[in-house]
């Protein structure tokens, strides 16, 4: 993968919709709507998923169905970094984790947390 | 005899631009607490990092230009940086921490530990704040390059990372202590790398210098996912096969869009140490061009020189063991251009927008 492809990982638009939901519209035009629920179950920081494993840590079934989302920052140009109602900030989720965890039914070859 | 006004002195000052930045030093901000009193002129230029390639230049041609003033008798022009901060730094126990490198390599053996030493001492000899931390779960060796080992001590909860040549440094070697091999298992790694960076006290830094153990593994990414890092540097050495290992740690930087703040090629020439003659080592010259065609900074090219291992392992990194050799001069010039590019990088990405609709 060269520079130019990886606008694959590349976010276009980022938009908090309330507390519910989160948006990304991709540069290859492909666009991503997540509850932040999803999000917190795939939080990918040590305490929830142990990286080289992949074992989770984190029980997805867990995470209560209200969970929000307070707060989403920057990190970078590389990630995001969000704030969640259950007091969780740890993860840094960079967008190509992102992408990965887009839950449309495109990518079928993923493993997914859902 | 006229009095010659702030305006004035401003005016000329727009005519100095930043290098780096592609803007002139009034319109960026850097010219500050100007004073004018019987056309004796005081002013401070406040640069982005103390280790500014251009520093003195810069001084010398705010003097020139203001001096030229009808009216100007004394021009007295104060150096001060403040190093900006990587946007998105702003929680937890590196809160304080302005900035975080990478430093990477494809594979073992380039030297890269032994440049990460000399830089991070070559900014803190700019009068930058500077912190160190090894990182190289297989073979850490900075602490015998900084001259200390043995274990750390806690204080209120945190790791106090030990000093040495003017800057802080930690190590994954001193969780094992003893002359013990370090076998990390995965999930030990990935805990040890983050309590090395959350649990130690590193205090309020300019640049914290990370040292990757070589390769494309898992570390790179426990590092972006558990701290905000401000981009990455690759060291390769010109030989192919180097390069194209060290391509892969760049894609995999580049995947997770983590800048890249520039390529090093170490082990570049052979000096004689005897005659001091330079000799090419074959492959010189490769990682300029790969870098060139894709578009990525070139930091420099450190020789290979006997007397840079030896001082090494002494525990003398070289820019303080020798500082006048032409080494340590050229560790020091690779060390600006690394702190230009953090500069550049701080200053010219855009802070991603996050836009907030209700529900
Ligand atoms: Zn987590
Ligand atoms: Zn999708």
């Amino acid at each position: 993968m060269d520079i130019k492809e990886s606008s694959f990982f590349q976010p276009k638009e980022l938009r908090k919709k309330g507390n519910k939901e989160f948006r990304i519209l991709w540069s290859d035009g492909h666009e991503s709507l997540y509850t932040f629920r999803r999000l917190r179950q795939n939080c990918p920081c040590a305490l929830c998923v142990e990286e080289i494993t992949g074992r989770l840590i984190l029980d997805p079934d867990s995470v209560p169905q209200n969970l929000e989302g307070l707060k989403v920052q920057a990190v970078g140009q590389y990630g995001l970094r969000f704030d969640f109602s259950d007091g969780h900030t740890t993860g840094i989720y960079t967008f190509k984790h992102l992408r990965k965890c887009c839950p449309c039914d495109q990518h079928p070859n993923q493993t997914l947390r859902t | 005899m006229e009095q010659v006004t702030n305006e004035q002195v401003l005016e000329v000052l727009k005519k100095i631009e930043d290098p780096d930045l592609h803007k002139d030093i009034v319109a960026l901000g850097f010219v500050r607490n100007l004073r004018i009193s019987d056309g004796k002129v005081a002013f401070e230029i406040n640069l982005t990092t103390p280790a500014c390639p251009v520093k003195t230049q810069m001084q010398e041609e705010a003097i020139k230009r203001v001096r030229a003033l009808p009216g100007v008798s004394e021009v007295s022009v104060k150096m001060t940086a403040d190093v900006r901060q990587h946007k998105g730094l702003d929680t937890s126990a590196l809160k304080n921490v302005k900035n975080i490198i990478a430093v990477g390599s494809g594979k073992g053996g380039v030297g890269k530990s032994t440049v990460s030493v000399n830089l991070a001492v070559a900014l803190a000899q700019e009068g930058a704040r500077v912190g160190l931390l090894d990182a190289d779960i297989y073979g850490p060796s900075i602490p015998t390059m900084m001259g200390k080992s043995g274990e750390t001590t806690i204080r209120e909860n945190l790791i106090q990372p030990k000093t040495a040549h003017g800057l802080k440094f930690m190590s994954m070697g001193f969780f094992a202590p003893g002359d013990k091999p370090l076998i990390w298992r995965g999930p030990m790694a990935h805990r040890a790398i983050e309590q090395s960076l959350s649990d130690v006290e590193w205090g309020e830094l300019d640049y914290l210098v990370v040292d990757l153990p070589p390769g494309t593994g898992d570390v790179h990414l426990t590092l972006v996912q558990t701290v905000p890092v401000t981009g990455a540097v690759i060291v390769s050495t010109p030989q192919d096969v180097g390069l194209m290992i060290s391509m892969k740690t760049l894609r995999l930087f580049q995947e997770t869009r983590v800048q890249i703040l520039g390529i090093i090629e170490n082990m570049s020439y052979h000096i004689c140490s005897h005659c001091g003659s330079r000799e090419e080592i074959f492959g010189h010259g490769a990682v300029k061009t790969a870098s060139e065609s894709l578009g990525i900074p070139f930091l420099g090219e450190i020789p290979l020189n006997q007397a840079i291992r030896v001082r090494s392992d002494e525990g003398y990194p070289i820019v303080l063991a020798e500082p006048s050799s032409p080494i340590a001069h050229t560790y020091r010039e690779i060390a600006r251009n690394l702190a230009a590019q953090v500069s550049i990088s701080n200053y010219a990405s855009p802070k991603l927008e996050i836009v907030e609709e209700p529900a």
